[in-house]
């Protein structure tokens, strides 16, 4: 329900993933998320300013870990391979790094997602043992930097960890208690110990997918690289995974671990052996704090209620909420007039009731609206066209090669790759779900260079663009440049030539269609293009309803597309 | 110099006394102190993301170029945005506040008079005439002065006649550019050019790495100037197309090109501009402009100067109001468009490209600040505003044509939120485009302030935003006494519509 993150937004956190192909403080460039610190701030504001949380007594709390078997921590090593979204067809920087793990039931060793992302080999290793043991992932969840992992050989689980008793999963701990992080950080090749306390619980970006917001707990125990998917202690017992962090240039003693409620809820949902992924609202909702706002809407002065701002169409109360309709609660927990509820004691963001749903799942909403109470009920769903902003693992890149033309669908790794500033393109990427973009055009195609020959010479000054059209075909999906090209498609009256007609781009390019071909050939083998095209189909055009229907087989449309809008005159003259 | 400290009689006699001697070496070695008299402004630039603030003033010293009747040719630039301009003399040092008698930003001129009588500042200096004659290869002179008063002139040479940009984004002229050595002074903003005594421009910048310059030339200055004597400035004509070039083969053939020579794509047309207005599409191709055959760069053949942009041909010489031919090619088959040329003012495009003299229109109401959008607003968010400056309102300035075809004369936003008891709950709303206000929609501030001005029954107003947080609610009475807070507070105006 928060507002649509801004595009290519730096996170300032960072995974805690010890790669040795990324270098710790190359991570850390982004400037501080904070403002600076004051040198004589009091040692917890956060306590001090809320005396009604209730903070117990460090010694409450038991802070040994000699019932944890140490054998159950384990040492996850991977070597990894990055796909190359600006050479596509390239295989990519291979690299190795390490994280944490921990057994938590049969042959199931839980970890962060990032630990094991764009991998091609896992191993793991006890704290006590040289043996590497084979690994491999059996679920994985992005969008909450959670992974499940598991030895491929029954017999050597069965023989290396013998009698080595799972982590328990507890529970939320108060602030102000002890932790315990256990893992395999950077310092050192066996096993550490650090120890801290819960400074924080709150929402908070997760880095990895670099779109979503879950429930995180701060910590200020030393949670460093290769802590990465480390259990977490409080009285014997996990409360929580080590995750992200910040690099020491911006904040201090800050760790984040991923709290009980988003693991349990990650390893409900892969009971089923399939992942399902998070559900979401696609709201954005406004607090409705103003005394005017109040009136206007004719609501009672009794401090509930949130206003609707937009519902996007795609997500799950597409069509149900409407702007301007009143949130008074949510499965019967009475909406706070800033957005908060109250579960188990605590107040907490009303999404949070969102979080701990599975697709399918109903929520139960108590709406104003045209001054009357209603109650609605909404079926939760991904909201799918969000993804294009979110950080891409595990896939390789996606694209298509056509006389050294370059074509491939718009997504966050692609934009950084080309490092793309072209303004109707970054348009395409930030309204992509606001504007709806997606239903016109599923997959947004961007020719992202041209690779330099004899026939193409005098289209590189067009890269970076949005392509509307090929011979006269409409492109919504990267597979329709493909087909567009490879056959016998064509603009009217233009059988000679191929014709890629570009977003807010007057001028066609124009290639040859026997040159081109030639072309393609040759460019292959100079520029060293082992493969020219890698197409899969997204995960949008699964979803029902999205899309407008296509039309049946487009044939080759009037001779020209009318391009929307256009771009910035750079070289206005006259 | 030692006669500086001398009365008026004797300065006048040792002068002449100077002069009679040599009169021929003088008129090769033209005396800048003699034409050119030192422009002292004070600027002081609106503030953007404060529009009822103006910056701090901030001195700028220049020297102009003394022109017949009194009056002092200066770039715009000199004096953008000032709050006093005063003549000096070079060296007597007496002074007289001056007015603007004419300003140009595109052409980056103007003429300054003085605004009261003070024959001293004038005293001894004669006017320049003004030489178009300059060609590439030619020697110049950059005048400038010391702080005693003597002159110094500095030697250039014309590397080449060119056409490019002077102080606006996207408006280009003609420009000399020249090749040489030249000292900071004082008085060194911007500085008169001769060649053999006789004005043929003002250097308008000066790169000490490169030792290059570019040179306002006298033809611009000359249309300039008669454009201005006629009573009735009109500025210099624009097309309103963006091209792109032709020298792709495979494109001439597809275009039904390739049988002629040269030529210029048209990508793009600002809306009624001359060219839109005559009726020229979006992918046409120019094949000449008054009979002067256009290449595929964009260039055709200058009499004097070479290969020159197509642009000088609506630039260079010709009015508002004036009629070009346009040899075009659309869908291959070849046609002839008349086009009237016209000027498309900086406030007639649904954001203005450039603001000066006077401050952003805006509207404070109980702590919302709304403001007309600019491109100066833009730019204030610093060199790299393309990717910090709020991206929807920057994609608004590149593609305005969906905000013009909704109606709107200008691009009403709400630029941030004071936090006041009105505001309460809206504080970190900020960057969004205003739609409606009490159910009118915005097509300027002034519709905006009227529709405050009108309190609705219940004596809520209603604002209404293109995207999150889509509605906003405030009470009329508890705006109206915040906007009486804020003024004690400091804000001297809360709106500015003209």
């Amino acid at each position: 329900m928060n507002p649509p993150l801004p595009p290519l937004s730096r996170i300032a956190l960072i995974s805690l993933l010890a790669a040795s192909t990324i270098p710790w403080n190359a991570v850390s460039q982004q400037k501080p998320a904070f403002g600076p610190l004051l040198k004589n701030a009091p040692a917890a504001p956060a306590a001090a300013a809320e005396p009604v949380v209730d903070i117990p007594p460090p010694e409450s709390v038991q802070t040994d870990i000699s019932e944890i078997s140490l054998d159950a921590i384990v040492r996850v090593e991977v070597d990894t391979k990055q796909p190359n979204y600006r050479v596509p067809w390239n295989v990519g920087g291979m690299g190795s790094g390490n994280g944490t793990g921990f057994l938590v039931g049969p042959n199931r060793f839980l970890t962060n997602a990032h630990v094991v992302s764009d991998t091609r080999l896992i191993y793991i290793k006890k704290v006590n043992d040289p043996k590497p043991y084979k690994a491999r992932v059996v679920n994985v969840a992005h969008d909450c930097d959670l992974a499940l992992l598991e030895l491929e050989s029954d017999i050597d689980f069965e023989t290396g960890f013998k009698g080595v008793q799972p982590l328990f999963i507890g529970g939320t701990p108060k602030l102000n208690t002890t932790v315990i992080v256990v893992g395999y950080p950077i310092g050192g090749e066996r096993i550490s110990v650090t120890r801290g306390v819960v400074s924080r619980i709150d929402f908070r970006a997760y880095s990895h997918s670099g779109v979503d917001n879950h429930l995180a707990i701060q910590i200020d125990a030393a949670i460093n690289p290769g802590n990465s998917g480390g259990p977490v202690l409080q009285n014997n017992q996990v409360v929580g995974v080590a995750f992200q962090g910040y690099s020491g240039n911006v904040a201090q003693n800050t760790g984040y671990m991923i709290p009980v409620p988003v693991i349990e809820r990650f390893l409900k949902d892969v009971e089923d052996g399939n992942y399902d992924h998070y559900v979401d609202m696609a709201t954005s909702v406004i607090s409705i704090l103003n005394p005017a706002q109040r009136r206007a809407l004719a609501l009672p002065n009794d401090g509930i209620g949130v206003m609707v701002a937009e519902a996007d169409a795609a997500g799950s109360a597409g069509g149900v909420l409407k702007t301007k309709d009143v949130l008074l609660s949510i499965d019967g927990h009475p909406i706070a007039s800033d957005g908060f509820i109250e579960i188990e004691g605590e107040r907490v963001d009303l999404n949070e009731i969102i979080e701990r749903k599975f697709a399918g799942d109903t929520v139960n909403l108590e709406i104003w609206r045209d001054e009357k109470r209603e109650e609605i009920t909404i079926t939760l769903k991904r909201f799918i066209p969000y993804l294009i902003q979110s950080e891409q693992y595990d896939r390789l890149p996606n694209f298509v090669l056509f006389a050294g033309l370059q074509f491939q669908p718009l997504d966050r790794s692609m934009m950084v790759a080309h490092n793309i500033s072209e303004l109707s393109t970054r348009y395409f990427y930030s309204y992509y779900g606001p504007d709806e973009i997606y239903r016109e055009r599923p997959q947004v195609i961007v020719l992202t260079d041209v690779l330099p020959d004899s026939t193409n010479t005098h289209l590189q000054t067009f890269i970076h663009r949005v392509v509307d059209s090929i011979n006269g075909k409409k492109i919504t999906l990267l597979q329709d440049v493909y087909d567009a090209l490879h056959g016998d498609l064509h603009e009217d009256g233009r059988e000679a030539y191929h014709v890629v007609r570009l977003v807010g781009e007057e001028r066609p390019l124009v290639l040859k269609r026997k040159d081109a071909a030639v072309a393609h050939e040759r460019i292959k083998s100079q520029y060293n293009v082992g493969f020219d095209h890698f197409i899969e189909v997204p995960e949008i055009i699964k979803e029902e309803g999205l899309i407008k229907p296509l039309e049946p087989d487009a044939a080759p449309a009037e001779k020209k597309d009318e391009p929307a809008a256009d771009a910035a005159p750079k070289d206005k003259a006259a | 110099m030692f006669f500086q400290k001398l009365s008026f009689p004797a300065f006048l006699v040792a002068l002449l006394f100077c002069v009679t001697p040599v009169p021929c070496s003088a008129q090769q070695k033209a005396a800048p102190e003699k034409s050119i008299i030192r422009v002292n402004a004070t600027l002081q630039d609106y503030s953007f993301l404060r529009p009822w603030e103006k910056g701090a003033p901030t001195p700028r010293r220049g020297l102009g170029a003394v022109l017949k009747g009194n009056r002092v040719l200066i770039t715009a630039e000199m004096c953008v945005n000032s709050t006093f301009v005063e003549l000096e003399h070079p060296s007597n040092g007496a002074r007289v506040p001056a007015r603007i008698a004419g300003i140009d930003y595109e052409a980056n001129l103007a003429v300054l008079e003085p605004a009261e009588a003070n024959s001293k500042v004038f005293e001894g200096l004669e006017a320049l005439e003004i030489d178009e004659s300059v060609v590439a290869g030619d020697t110049l002179n950059v005048w400038q002065v010391e702080d005693n008063g003597d002159g110094v002139s500095t030697d250039v040479e014309v590397l080449r006649v060119d056409v490019g940009r002077y102080y606006i984004p996207g408006s280009v002229f003609l420009l000399y550019q020249v090749k040489g050595s030249l000292q900071a002074r004082v008085n060194s903003f911007t500085l008169p050019v001769v060649k053999n005594g006789k004005l043929v421009g003002m250097l308008l910048s000066y790169s000490s790495k490169e030792q290059t310059a570019g040179v306002l030339p006298a033809p611009v200055i000359n249309t300039f100037l008669a454009d201005l004597d006629d009573g009735d400035y009109q500025g210099f004509p624009n097309l309103g197309i963006s091209i792109a070039q032709t020298l792709d083969e495979t494109l001439r053939e597809f275009s039904g090109i390739d049988k002629v020579e040269g030529g210029i794509f048209v990508r793009e047309l600002a809306k009624d501009g001359s060219a839109d207005k005559a009726g020229i599409l979006k992918g046409d191709v120019i094949l000449s402009i008054n009979g002067q055959p256009i290449d595929a760069r964009g260039n055709y053949s200058h009499p004097k100067y070479g290969k020159l942009s197509f642009s000088h041909l609506v630039r260079g010489g010709a009015k508002v109001g004036d009629k070009i031919k346009l040899e075009i090619v659309r869908d291959a088959k070849p046609m002839t468009i008349d086009v009237e040329l016209t000027r498309k003012l900086p406030e007639d495009h649904l954001i203005d490209p450039y603001m000066f003299d006077r401050g952003p229109k805006y509207v404070i109401f109980g702590g919302l600040i709304f403001q007309e959008l600019t491109l100066p607003y833009l730019e204030s968010w610093g060199e790299e505003w393309t990717t910090r400056a709020p991206f929807k309102l920057v994609h608004a300035n590149a593609e305005p044509h969906a905000y013009e075809e909704e109606g709107r004369e200008k691009l009403v936003f709400l630029s941030s939120v004071l936090k006041t008891p009105s505001t309460l709950g809206y504080e970190a709303v900020n960057s969004v485009i205003v739609t409606k206000v009490n159910g009118t929609f915005i097509k300027n501030i002034k519709d905006l302030a009227k529709a405050f001005a009108e309190v609705p029954g219940d004596g809520l107003h209603t604002i209404e935003f293109d995207e999150y947080p889509k509605v906003i609610y405030v009470d009329d009475r508890a705006s109206r006494l915040v906007n009486q807070q804020l003024i004690q507070y400091g804000i001297g105006l809360l709106e500015r519509l003209e």
